[in-house]
């Protein structure tokens, strides 16, 4: 089963800092539970994302590689 | 099961170990900083810009403009050449860890990894250094103007930062639309980028080794060049986010990594100017004012802060810049462009008559040790450190200063 999606951000062919940047912006805007999908192609994200959300309490429900190099997050707010 | 079936699992297991997950960036700092400390021992410290400004002075020779002639080539400038065998590295590194691809942003981001490699160009030839020669080889080197480069540094970030979330909230179609990714592999498929990693790495292994019979010091900075580029790529070991993300996210990993490899750095180097390791005929005073530029403090102070400002908005300081150009970032392929095309113009022309309008008292070469001693100028360092280690931590637990 997978969780409703409240919000989709697309960050493929976007580098460093412009995912992170992108991704703590939108979660500001979400609220408790909220359910945000993020698509990137920038390696770093891969394990900056994962150490953000551990710090900030939020939750990595998804973390899957998709073809042609995007990397695909589901994450739940705090 | 037998020892034959353990073997190959074993040694995959080490090759996991090594390009399967990003190495925490502190570890990327501890060898970076012992590697520095050997080039240092064989000859001088790590250094990009110099080698970038290489590579534009041989482009602008071949074209016959600008009036450069006689410019020493890539393959015998020992900058010039590590900083390109550095790309080589950081592309073996994300082939080992399928890791590359060829990434093209939209549009707007490749028009600020050009603008902000030519302004790190400008910000280098005035401040005579980047981030490396003037800070994470600079402030090792005991160098009074390396601090104050590292000011200016933080001034041009945090402006730079405020204008890519004023972008993001008013022209967030600048860093959207249509992007491309290819060459790209899963995890899963995609061997060929393992045997190709391999093969590269195993090339320039044999260019060294010839390499070595003839200038062996040469040969050493074209193995380091190979080791530093796939570190920085597996560590991702990058001074505009040790710089930037406590001020964004709040992140303190990237900072305390780059503050793990200043401090193995400056044991090393320390250790090196006091006792004149290598000095060899030349006097011990050369040795000291190794990597001392005459910048300090105005011409650092206003270098730093334009390089500041370059590197946040391409998003790559000069060597984060290469080793993203070895992973397939096409945003740093356009940032290598504009600071090799403007490095060599930048200093000829406006680097150098702005230089001379300064006074002396304005750019002159501050070595720590000759105000405040050997012992002053290593605790002066690490005091440093420290401060900066307190406060990302303190503002990674408060989020005090965080943009988010």
């Amino acid at each position: 089963m997978s969780a409703k999606i409240t919000e989709t951000i697309d960050c493929k062919g976007l580098s460093c800092p412009m995912p992170m940047m992108k991704l703590a912006k939108a979660m500001k805007g979400l609220n408790s539970n909220d359910v945000l999908e993020m698509l990137g192609t920038d390696p770093g994200t891969k394990s900056d994302l994962p150490r953000w959300c551990e710090k900030g309490g939020h939750t990595v429900l998804e973390a899957t590689e998709l073809d042609g190099g995007v990397f695909r997050f589901v994450i739940q707010k705090k | 099961m037998s020892s034959q079936d353990e073997e190959p699992r074993a040694l995959s297991l080490l090759f996991k170990t090594f390009f399967s997950k990003h190495w925490p960036v502190w570890v990327g700092g501890i060898m970076l900083g012992i590697l520095n400390i050997l080039l240092f021992a064989v000859k001088s410290p790590w250094g990009a810009s110099g080698g970038i400004n290489n590579w534009g002075e041989n482009l602008y020779d071949k074209l016959g403009i600008f009036g450069y002639e006689g410019i020493t080539p890539v393959s015998a400038h020992y900058y010039g050449l590590l900083c390109l065998i550095l790309v080589i590295g950081a592309f073996a590194g994300a082939l080992l860890s399928k890791e590359f691809a060829i990434r093209i942003p939209p549009k707007g981001e490749l028009i600020k990894g050009f603008i902000g490699g030519a302004v790190m160009a400008l910000g280098a030839a005035i401040g005579q250094g980047c981030t490396i020669g003037s800070f994470f080889s600079g402030v090792p080197a005991l160098s009074g103007g390396a601090i104050i480069f590292t000011i200016g540094l933080f001034v041009g970030v945090i402006v730079a930062l405020k204008y890519l979330l004023w972008e993001m909230e008013n022209r967030p179609g600048f860093s959207s639309g249509k992007s491309y990714t290819f060459l790209a592999v899963t995890k899963k498929s995609g061997n060929w980028q393992v045997w190709l990693g391999w093969i590269l790495s195993g090339i320039i292994f044999v260019i060294a080794w010839f390499v070595a019979g003839v200038n062996g010091v040469l040969a050493w900075f074209i193995i380091s060049g190979l080791l530093m580029g796939l570190i920085c790529q597996r560590s991702r070991f990058c001074i505009v986010k040790a710089f930037r993300d406590p001020f964004m996210t709040g992140e303190a990993d990237g900072s305390v990594g780059v503050m793990v490899g200043l401090l193995v750095t400056l044991v090393g180097f320390t250790a090196i100017k006091y006792f004149g390791i290598g000095v060899g005929d030349s006097p011990i005073r050369a040795i000291e004012m190794t990597w001392v530029y005459p910048h300090f403090w105005l011409r650092a102070l206003i270098g730093g802060l334009i390089f500041g400002l370059g590197m946040t908005v391409a998003g790559g300081c000069a060597v984060g810049t290469l080793w993203r150009v070895g992973e397939g970032q096409v945003k740093l392929w356009m940032a290598a462009i504009g600071f090799l095309l403007l490095s060599p113009i930048s200093r000829k022309f406006i680097a150098a008559p702005l230089v001379d309008s300064l006074p002396h008292s304005m750019k002159f070469k501050s070595y720590l040790p000759d105000y405040i001693g050997y012992a002053g100028a290593f605790l002066l360092v690490c005091l440093i450190i420290l401060i900066w280690y307190v406060f990302v931590k303190w503002n990674e637990r408060t989020g005090k200063f965080s943009a988010f």
